[in-house]
C-alpha cells in the first residue's frame, strides 16, 4: 500500500506530477483539439499497447493517492483518492483533515459510484417535443446566448444548491454580468432553522460543538452520527466522548419522537409527542431552577408554569426520567444540547431550537462545549446556504410567469418540493431552462437544454465547509483521472465560458477554470499564509495537501441567549381525520435524494430497520397491533396534500402517534438504479412553515393511514429473530458501574 | 399360503421370465413415458441452474442445501434395501428372496446413479466435480481427507461399484440362459459378450458360488457403513440439530426403511406390468410388508431416542431447532414425517392389509413420502435456525427448480430402472428353479414319509 | 506429486495456529470491535464493497437473501419484552471471526479454505467447487456463495461501474464461496514491503478497509504477536485468550469487570476477533 506520504517518494520516479494535473487540467481541451492520439488509456480508446507506452503518471500496478474533497454532502471532508492505471478505485480519508481525520461515511465512499454511473449525462442535450436531441457545445452556449438577448436582469434567474468557493464567486459574477439578482440556493434537508436559533443565541449560525469535551450530550433530534452537519466529524468526537473526559464515559440522551440512528446509540432515549421538545427543554431549565440552578430573572419568568407534572404530561417523558436527566445535567458538567432537525421541523420551530439552545445558557456550556468557529476571511467564498423559504419564493415567481431564463444546478426540486408547492407545474411556466446535471433527474427532464457536467472525481474546484471542525479550511477538490466522457464539462468551465459571453475581456487571461482557480489563489496566496513560497511550489503543496489551512480569526460568540419572546404553543391536540404525525426521516446515506442511484447505497441496510432498495412506514408495534398491521402490509398514507403507498415495518422506536417514512427514495428518473425503487414523502407534505424564518416544517403534515389489502416480504437483513439475540451471547453490555474504562487501552 | 408354487415347469419359468423382455402389458410404456417426461423437466431445470447459476435454485445464506442433499440422502438411503437385504438374506439362506432380489438389487445400482446426480447438481461448480477426487496432479494439490465429504464420494463409489458388480455377478447364468433362448439381434451379443462363456459347468457354479458369497460378505459392512458415512456429513458438523451421536444408526434405520418401502412399490408395480404374479407372490410380499413393518418400528424408536436425547440435553440450541420443527412454518412437513413413517406403518401390523396390495401401494408410497421428508426436516430446520440468531430466516421455500429437479429424479431412476427389467431379466430364473426344486424336494420328503407311515 | 509427497506434507496441510512446534512467527493477524464505539452507521461495510469487489445484487436476490456483504452490521434489541427502546439498539458488525480452529475449514472436501501461517482463514476461490459445506458448518454464517455469475451480469458492474473494480482482488465467477478475508491483499503487500526491508510489519502501517473507513474508530487491527500492537495490548488487557473455550476472567464469580469477550466461543472456533462490550449509563 502506499499512503499519501509515499507520494513524495515518487517524486524522484520519473514521474511528473505537475505534468499529470496539467494533463488532466487540460484534457477537455486536448481531446477536442486532438481528437485521438491521447496517451490516455481512460479516454475509451483502449489500445493494446497502452503499458508499453503508458502515460508518464501511470505506473502500472503500483496504486497512488491524490487528495480532494468528498462532493457528496457539504460536511466538506477531505478524501484520498486511491488511483490505479490511471482509474479512481476508491476513496479514503486524508488523515491530515481535522474533519475526518482519515475517516469517510457510506455516502462519501459511494462517490465512486458518482463517478462512474453508467447513467450519467453524456452529452448536451436538447429537447425536442418530448425527446431530447444531442447537440454540440458551442450550439448550447449560442443557444443560451440567443435565449438571455434582450432578456432582462430580472427575468433571470438561478437555482442551486448549496455552493461555495470559487464557484460560488464565478456563479455570482455571471449572475451579476447579466444583471440578475436572482439566485436562489435550495437545500432539502438544510439546518436553516437551526442556522436562525445559532445566531440568535451565540451570535453565530455554526458555532463548534465539542462533543468530545462534554460528560453529558443532551440532543433534541440531532442525529450527529447520521446525517447532521458534519457526522464523520462528530463520529470521532462522539468516540472520543464514550472513552470518556478523565475515564468518566460520556453519557448520551437523545429526546425525540422517532428514533435516529443517534437515538440507537443513546444511554437513555426519551420518546416525545412530537413538536414537544421545546416545552420539555424548559420543564428541564424549570426543574434545574429548582434544584438550585441559578436562573436570570427573564429566564425564570419564561420557564414558569413548565412544571414538572405539566411537562410530563405534555411531553410523556416520565416525571422520574425528568427528575434523574436534571440530576445529571447538574451534576456532571460541562454538558451540550443540542438542537437537531427533529425538533425544528415545526411551526414553531424556531422556538423549540431557542428554548433548547437557552437550556445550554443555562448549563454554562457556552464557550466550553460550544464555542466560536473559525472563519474563511474570504466572504465572497463562504458556502451560500440553502433553504425552502428561497424554494417558495422561487415558486411564487415561477407561478407569477416572472422568468424568462432559468438555470438550475445541483438541486432536483421537482423531486424534493413539498408536494404542496406544485413545483413541477410551476417550472413549467418558466421560458427557457437550462439544467447542469449529472443525470436526467426529476428537475434535468423538465429543462429545454441539459449540459452534461464532470463528476466531482474529475473536476477541479475550492470548497469551504460550513461547519469548521477545528481552524478554518478551503478544500480543493482536483482530478483523480481524467475525463470518463469526452464530452462532459465542469461547472467551473461552463460558468467561465457563460460569463465571457458577457465580459469577454475581464476573463481572457483564463483559458478554462483551472487556470481561473490557480490564478485566484496565487492571488491570495499571502492571505493564505504563503506569501513567502513561489508559485510553482505554493500549487504543488496546495495540491498534494488537498487543505489550505488558515490561521483564521475565530468568531465572535455572544452568550447571551435570552428568553425574550419565547412563545411555545401548547402539546398539539390531536386531529381527528388525520391522526398520525408524519416523520419523514432523512437518512445518513440518502440525505435527500439526490445519491438514489449509487448501489451501495441502495443496498446499504438501514441502520434501523436493515431495510434496502425500498420505502416502507415505521409504526409502533403497539399501534399496528390496534389497528390490525402486520410487517409487510401496504398501506396508503394520505395528507391534505396527496397519499402514497408503502409497506409497513413494526419499528418499536417511534411514538405511537407519529409514523415514519424515509426521504431519498421514490425516483421517477435518476437511472436504473434509483428510479421506480420506493415511495417519495416529498410528494405529500403541507405547506407548514416556521414562522420564524418561513422554513418549511418537515414535520408538521399530518397523516391517516389505511391499509390497501396487500401483504409484502419486506426486504431487509434482519433475520425472522427480528434482532433479538436470543440468549445466545452475541451482543453484550454492561452498565457503566462494572467496567473500568480508565484500565483500558 | 405358498412363496411359490413347486409345480411349477422350469420351461416354464425360463418362458414366464422371458416374456418379460418382450412383451409388458401397456402399463409399461405409460409408465416409461411418464418417466421421459418427468426426466425431460428435470433436465431442462439444470441446464437453466447451470446457464445462470445455483441462485435459481432459491438458496441463499444461510440456507446454502436444500432439496438437492434432501434428495441425495433419500436416494442414497432408497439404494440400501436391495443390495443389503439381498445380502443378508443370502447369507441367512432365506430362501424367498429369489424371486424379489434381482429387482431390488437393480433397485440399488439406479438409486445410486440417482443420488449422485444431486451432488453434481448440488455444486456450484459442477465442471471442476474432480477437484474431490484424490488423483495425482501436477498441481501437487490434493482433496482434503479430513472432510466427511470425501469419505462420502469414496464411500458411495465403492457401494456403486460392489453393488454392480453384486448385480451382475448374480446375473451370469441368467444371462446365459437369454443368450441361449433369444433370437438373434443385438442382444443376443450383448447376452453373448456379458454371459462371459457361462456352460453351467461344475466348475463354474463352485467358483460362482463362492464369488457370490465373498461379494455378499463384503457388501453388509459396506452398505452399512455407507449411510453411516453420510449420516456423519452431519453429525460430524457442528450444527444444532445434526450434531447427533446417533445419526450413523439412524440413518441406517432410515435407509432400510425406505428401501423395503421401495421394494414393496416395485414389487406391485413389476408383478402387475410383467405378469409375474407366479412369482412375486402374495406370501413373499407379506414377508416383505413383516420386515418393513419391524425396520419401521426400529426407525420410530430410533427417532425418540433422538428427540428424547436432545430434549433432555444441554444443548440449548439443538433443542431450540427441535421446537422449531414440532411448531415453526415446517411444523406441517415435520408431523407428516411423523405420520407417514410412524403411523401409517402401524395398519402393516394387520393380517389383512398385509396382502391388500391397493392398499400396500397406497401405504408404500406414503411411506416412501414420509422418508422423503425426513430427511428434508434434517437438512433445512437446521439452516434456518442454527447457531445465530440474525440469519434465521424460514421463509426461503425451495423454487421450482429445485422441485423440478427432485421430480426429474424420480423421472431418472424409474426410466433406468425400467429400462433394466426389459433388458435383463428382473427375476432370477436360476434361483427360482432351484427354489422350486428344493420346494419340491421338501414336498416330496413329506410325501415319501406319508407314504412310509402308511 | 506422489503420496509420499503427500503423507510428508500431511502435517503440514492441516495445522492450526498457535501450537508448539509452530508459533505464529511474524504474524496473527487479529482484531478488536468495541461496540461501545460503534454507530452502527455501516461505512465499513460499503468500504468492503469498494476494496473486495462485492457485487450489489439487487433488490429481488436480497429478498431472496442472497446479500453478499461480507461485513453485516447487525441491530439487536433487548431480549426481553418492552414498549420502548429505551436504552438505544446494540450495533455488531459481524464478518468472518477468522478462526484458529475453524470449522468451516475441515469439512471442504477440496481443501479451498485452509489456514495461513499468519492466522488467516483463507479461501482459494479457483479451488472451491462451490459444495457449501463451509458455509453449513460456519457457526456465524459469515461466508457468501456467488450464487449468480455477478462478473457477468450487466445489472452488477456494467461499463464504466465495472472500471472501480480493485486489481488487487479477484473478481469472483458463479458457484464459489467467499468471505471477509481481513483484506488479505493489503496484509501480503505490506508483509512483503517489510520483508524486503528486512523487518516486519510495523504496528498502523497497515490497516484493513474497515477499520480505515470506520468514523469512530471502534474497530482496531493488528499483529497479535507484536507486544506493541494495540490488538496484543487490548487483547491482554481484556485477558482473552485465543486457545480457550471461556476465559479465565469469565470464571469469576460475579463476572468480570473487562468487556472483552468473543462471540460463539463455547463453540470452540477460537475466533480472531476479540468484541468489547457496549456500556450503559447506570446513572440514565
Ligand atoms: N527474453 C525473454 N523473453 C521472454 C521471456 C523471458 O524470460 N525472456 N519469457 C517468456 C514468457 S514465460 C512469457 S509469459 C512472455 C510474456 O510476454 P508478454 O505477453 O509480452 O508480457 P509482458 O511484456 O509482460 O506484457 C505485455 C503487455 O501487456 C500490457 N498490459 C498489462 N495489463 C494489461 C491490460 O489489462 N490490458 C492491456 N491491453 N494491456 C495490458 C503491459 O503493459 C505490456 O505492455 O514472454 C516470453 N518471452
Ligand atoms: S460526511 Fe460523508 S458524504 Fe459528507 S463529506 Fe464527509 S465523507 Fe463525504
Ligand atoms: S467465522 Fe466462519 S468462515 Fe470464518 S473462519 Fe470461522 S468458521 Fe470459517
Ligand atoms: S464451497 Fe468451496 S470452500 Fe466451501 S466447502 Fe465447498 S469447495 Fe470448500
Ligand atoms: S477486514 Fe477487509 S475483507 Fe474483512 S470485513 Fe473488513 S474490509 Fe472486509
Ligand atoms: S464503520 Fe465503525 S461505527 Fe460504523 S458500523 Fe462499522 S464499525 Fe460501527
Amino acid at each position: 500500500m502506499i499512503d499519501s506520504s509515499s507520494i513524495k517518494q515518487l517524486a524522484g520516479h520519473p514521474f511528473d506530477r505537475r505534468d499529470f494535473l496539467k494533463v488532466l487540467g487540460w484534457s477537455g481541451a486536448a481531446v477536442a483539439l486532438s481528437g485521438c492520439g491521447n496517451t490516455s488509456i481512460e479516454n475509451g480508446k483502449e489500445t493494446v499497447v497502452s503499458y508499453v507506452e503508458a502515460a508518464d503518471y501511470v505506473i502500472p500496478g503500483v496504486a497512488v493517492y491524490y487528495n480532494s474533497t468528498c462532493a457528496q454532502c457539504d460536511a466538506g471532508c477531505n478524501i484520498n483518492g486511491r488511483v490505479r492505471e490511471g482509474r479512481v478505485l476508491k476513496l479514503e480519508g486524508n488523515a491530515a483533515s481535522a474533519i475526518n481525520r482519515g475517516k469517510m461515511c457510506g455516502l462519501g465512499q459511494a462517490g465512486v459510484q458518482h463517478h462512474y454511473n453508467p447513467d450519467r449525462v453524456r452529452e448536451p442535450l436538447l429537447r425536442k417535443g418530448d425527446k431530447g436531441e444531442t447537440i454540440s457545445w458551442d450550439k448550447a452556449y449560442a443557444l443560451i446566448a440567443e435565449k438571455l438577448n434582450g432578456v432582462s436582469g430580472e427575468q433571470v434567474a438561478f437555482l442551486s444548491g448549496a455552493v461555495s468557493g470559487h464557484l460560488k464567486v464565478l456563479l455570482g459574477n455571471y449572475l451579476e454580468s447579466l444583471g440578475s439578482k436572482n439566485l436562489y440556493v435550495y437545500e432539502a434537508v438544510a439546518p436553516a432553522v437551526q442556522r436562525a436559533a445559532n445566531k440568535k443565541a451565540y451570535g453565530t449560525e455554526m458555532p463548534r460543538f465539542n462533543i468530545n469535551k462534554a460528560k453529558v450530550v443532551l440532543s433534541f433530534g440531532a442525529d450527529f452520527l447520521g446525517s447532521w452537519v458534519s457526522p464523520v466529524h462528530f463520529s470521532q468526537q462522539y468516540a472520543q466522548f464514550r472513552k470518556g473526559v478523565d475515564g468518566q464515559r460520556g453519557v448520551l440522551v437523545q429526546v425525540e419522537s422517532k428514533m435516529t440512528l443517534t437515538g440507537a446509540n443513546a444511554d437513555r432515549w426519551l420518546v416525545v409527542r412530537p413538536g414537544t421538545e421545546g416545552i420539555l427543554a424548559l420543564g428541564i431549565i424549570n426543574a434545574l431552577g429548582a434544584s438550585g440552578v441559578t436562573l436570570s430573572g427573564d429566564v425564570a419568568a419564561a420557564v414558569q408554569g413548565y412544571d414538572k407534572a405539566r411537562v410530563s404530561n405534555d411531553t410523556g417523558v416520565s416525571v422520574e426520567h425528568l427528575d434523574k436527566l436534571v440530576a445529571l445535567l447538574k451534576e456532571r458538567t460541562p454538558s451540550l444540547v443540542l438542537a437537531g432537525s427533529a425538533a425544528e421541523g415545526y411551526a414553531h420551530g424556531s422556538q423549540n431550537a431557542a428554548a433548547i439552545n437557552l437550556l445550554n445558557q443555562v448549563l454554562g456550556n457556552v464557550g466550553k462545549t460550544i464555542e466560536a468557529s473559525a472563519s474563511v476571511p474570504f466572504p465572497q467564498m463562504i458556502p451560500a446556504k440553502g433553504n425552502t423559504a428561497a424554494l417558495k419564493t422561487l415558486n411564487d415567481d415561477l407561478a407569477a410567469g416572472k422568468y424568462k431564463v432559468l438555470f438550475t444546478y445541483a438541486t432536483n426540486p421537482v423531486f424534493t418540493a413539498p408536494g404542496s408547492m406544485k413545483f413541477k407545474a410551476n417550472l413549467a411556466k418558466a421560458g427557457f431552462k437550462v439544467a447542469f446535471a449529472h443525470y436526467l433527474d426529476e428537475t434535468a427532464l423538465e429543462a429545454d437544454l441539459v449540459l452534461p457536467l464532470d463528476s466531482a472525481l474529475e473536476d477541479w474546484g475550492t470548497q469551504v465547509p460550513e461547519y469548521m471542525a477545528e481552524g478554518a479550511q478551503i478544500n480543493i477538490q482536483q482530478p483523480l483521472m481524467e475525463k470518463l466522457h469526452a464530452n462532459t464539462q465542469g461547472m467551473g468551465d461552463i460558468l467561465l465560458t457563460l460569463v465571457k459571453q458577457r465580459e469577454a475581456d475581464k476573463y481572457k487571461d483564463f483559458a478554462d477554470y483551472y487556470g481561473y482557480l490557480r490564478g485566484s489563489l496565487l492571488t491570495i496566496k499571502g492571505a493564505l499564509g504563503s506569501g513567502g513560497t513561489d508559485d510553482d511550489t505554493f500549487w504543488d503543496e496546495t495540491l498534494t495537501s488537498g487543505i489550505i489551512k488558515l490561521a483564521g480569526s475565530a468568531e465572535q460568540l455572544s452568550g447571551n441567549a435570552s428568553a425574550a419572546g419565547l412563545q411555545l404553543p401548547a402539546a398539539a391536540a390531536a386531529d381527528a381525520q388525520y391522526s398520525f404525525h408524519l416523520i419523514p426521516s432523512v437518512t445518513a446515506y440518502l440525505r435527500d435524494g439526490r445519491h438514489t442511484n449509487q448501489p451501495w447505497l441502495q443496498e446499504s441496510p438501514d441502520p434501523l430497520t436493515t431495510i434496502v432498495w425500498d420505502s416502507w412506514v415505521e409504526i409502533h408495534p403497539k399501534k399496528a397491533a390496534e389497528l390490525g398491521i402486520v410487517e409487510g402490509d401496504v398501506l396508503e398514507v394520505s395528507s391534505r396534500t396527496g397519499s402514497i403507498r408503502a409497506q409497513a415495518y413494526l419499528f418499536p422506536g417511534i411514538h405511537p402517534d407519529a409514523i415514519s417514512i424515509p426521504l431519498g427514495r421514490g425516483h421517477e428518473a435518476l437511472g436504473r438504479y434509483a428510479k421506480g425503487y420506493g415511495v417519495n414523502p416529498f410528494q405529500i407534505l403541507d405547506a407548514v412553515f416556521d414562522q420564524e424564518t418561513g422554513e418549511l416544517a418537515l414535520h408538521e403534515t399530518r397523516v391517516k393511514i389505511s391499509k390497501v389489502g396487500q401483504r409484502i416480504i419486506v426486504v431487509k437483513d434482519e433475520g425472522a429473530a427480528g434482532g433479538k439475540p436470543e440468549q445466545r451471547r452475541i451482543a453484550l453490555s454492561k452498565s457503566t458501574d462494572q467496567v473500568k474504562l480508565s484500565e483500558e487501552v | 399360503m405358498k412363496d411359490i408354487r413347486e409345480d411349477i415347469a422350469w420351461a416354464k419359468i425360463n418362458r414366464d421370465v422371458l416374456v418379460s423382455l418382450e412383451n409388458p402389458r401397456k402399463l409399461y410404456w405409460v409408465i416409461v413415458f411418464g418417466a421421459l417426461s418427468l426426466f425431460s423437466v428435470g433436465l431442462g431445470c439444470e441446464i437453466y441452474q447451470y446457464q445462470v447459476g445455483m441462485g435459481v435454485a432459491n438458496l441463499n445464506n444461510p440456507n446454502v442445501w436444500g432439496l438437492y442433499i434432501a434428495t441425495f440422502i433419500f436416494w442414497i438411503g432408497m439404494s440400501h434395501s436391495g443390495t443389503l437385504l439381498s445380502a443378508i438374506l443370502h447369507l441367512m439362506h432365506a430362501d424367498w428372496r429369489k424371486p424379489i432380489y434381482r429387482f431390488a438389487e437393480a433397485m440399488t445400482t439406479f438409486s445410486l446413479m440417482t443420488a449422485g446426480l444431486f451432488v453434481m447438481v448440488h455444486i456450484g461448480r459442477l465442471w471442476q466435480f474432480y477437484y474431490a477426487l484424490p488423483y495425482p496432479n501436477d498441481r501437487g494439490t490434493w482433496p482434503n481427507f479430513q472432510s466427511p465429504l470425501l469419505w462420502d464420494a469414496m464411500a458411495i463409489f465403492t457401494y456403486l461399484s460392489s453393488s454392480v458388480l453384486f448385480l451382475y455377478v448374480g446375473m451370469i447364468p441368467d444371462l446365459a440362459i437369454c443368450r441361449d433362448n433369444l433370437h438373434k439381434g443385438w442382444r443376443k451379443k450383448l447376452y453373448t459378450l456379458l454371459a462371459l462363456g457361462w456352460e453351467g459347468t461344475d466348475r463354474q457354479w463352485r467358483n460362482f458360488r463362492v464369488t457370490y458369497l465373498t461379494i455378499a460378505c463384503f457388501l453388509i459392512p459396506l452398505a452399512v457403513s455407507v449411510h453411516s458415512i453420510v449420516a456423519s456429513d452431519f453429525a460430524m458438523s457442528q450444527q444444532p440439530g445434526w450434531h447427533v451421536t446417533s445419526f450413523p444408526p439412524y440413518f441406517v434405520a432410515g435407509a432400510l426403511y425406505s428401501g423395503c418401502a421401495a421394494i414393496i412399490t416395485l414389487f406391485i408395480i413389476l408383478r402387475y406390468v410383467f405378469r409375474f404374479e407366479d412369482y412375486m407372490t402374495k406370501s413373499i410380499l407379506k414377508k416383505t410388508v413383516r420386515l418393513t413393518f419391524a425396520i419401521a418400528m426400529v426407525w420410530t424408536y430410533l427417532n425418540a431416542v433422538e428427540f428424547a436425547a436432545v430434549w433432555y440435553g444441554h444443548d440449548m440450541d439443538a433443542k431450540a431447532v427441535l421446537i422449531q420443527k414440532a411448531t415453526g412454518p415446517f411444523a406441517p412437513f415435520w408431523w407428516g414425517m411423523v405420520f407417514c413413517g410412524s403411523v401409517v406403518p402401524l395398519m402393516l401390523a394387520f393380517k389383512r392389509f398385509q396382502t391388500n396390495i391397493p392398499v400396500l401401494f397406497a401405504v408404500s408410497l406414503l411411506l416412501n413420502l414420509g422418508m422423503w421428508l425426513e430427511r428434508w426436516m434434517i437438512v433445512a430446520p437446521t439452516f434456518s435456525h442454527g447457531y445465530y440468531p440474525w440469519v434465521w430466516d424460514n421463509d426461503q421455500w425451495p423454487s421450482l427448480i429445485q422441485w423440478g429437479m427432485v421430480m426429474g429424479s424420480f423421472g431418472w431412476f424409474t426410466l433406468l430402472f425400467m429400462v433394466f427389467c426389459k433388458v435383463f431379466p428382473s427375476v432370477s430364473m436360476y434361483e427360482v428353479k432351484e427354489m422350486v426344486y428344493h420346494r419340491s424336494l421338501h414336498l416330496k420328503k413329506n410325501e415319501t414319509a406319508g407314504q412310509g407311515a402308511h | 506429486m506422489s503420496v509420499s509427497n503427500l503423507l510428508e506434507n500431511w502435517s503440514q496441510f492441516r495445522h492450526f495456529h498457535p501450537v508448539d512446534d509452530k508459533p505464529h512467527d511474524p504474524y496473527k493477524w487479529a482484531m478488536s470491535i468495541d461496540i461501545d464505539a460503534c454507530s452502527g452507521c455501516n461505512a465499513c461495510s460499503v468500504a468492503c464493497y469498494a476494496e473486495n469487489n462485492i457485487p450489489v445484487v439487487g433488490k429481488e436476490r436480497f429478498q431472496h437473501g442472497q446479500q453478499m456483504h461480507w461485513m453485516r452490521i447487525e441491530r439487536y434489541w433487548p431480549d426481553h419484552d418492552f414498549d420502548f427502546p429505551e436504552q438505544g439498539a446494540e450495533f455488531l458488525p459481524m464478518m468472518c471471526q477468522q478462526c484458529e480452529a475453524a470449522p468451516c475449514e475441515t469439512v471442504c472436501p477440496v481443501g479451498a479454505t485452509n489456514h495461513t501461517a499468519d492466522g488467516l482463514n483463507s479461501q482459494i476461490y479457483n479451488r472451491c467447487i462451490g459444495s457449501r459445506y463451509c458455509s453449513a458448518n460456519c457457526p456465524f454464517k459469515v461466508r457468501y456463495f456467488n450464487w449468480y455469475d455477478y462478473p457477468t451480469d450487466e445489472t452488477v458492474w456494467p461499463a464504466e461501474m465495472n472500471r472501480q473494480l480493485n486489481p488487487d482482488v479477484s473478481v469472483r465467477g458463479k458457484g464459489v464461496m467467499e468471505k471477509c478475508t481481513f483484506c488479505v491483499q493489503r496484509l501480503r503487500a505490506a508483509e512483503v514491503t517489510a520483508k524486503g526491508e528486512g523487518r516486519i510489519v510495523r504496528e498502523g502501517e497497515v490497516q484493513t478497509a474497515c477499520q480505515q473507513a470506520c468514523p469512530t474508530s471502534a474497530i482496531s487491527f493488528g499483529n497479535l504477536v507484536d507486544p506493541e500492537s494495540r490488538v496484543h495490548k487490548q487483547w491482554q488487557a481484556q485477558q482473552v485468550e485465543m486457545n480457550v473455550d471461556e476465559q479465565e476472567k469469565d470464571k469469576e464469580p460475579g463476572g468480570s469487570h473487562l468487556r472483552g469477550y468473543r462471540i460463539l466461543e463455547e463453540l470452540r472456533p477460537y475466533p480472531s476477533v476479540m468484541y468489547l462490550e457496549r456500556v450503559r449509563e447506570s446513572a440514565i
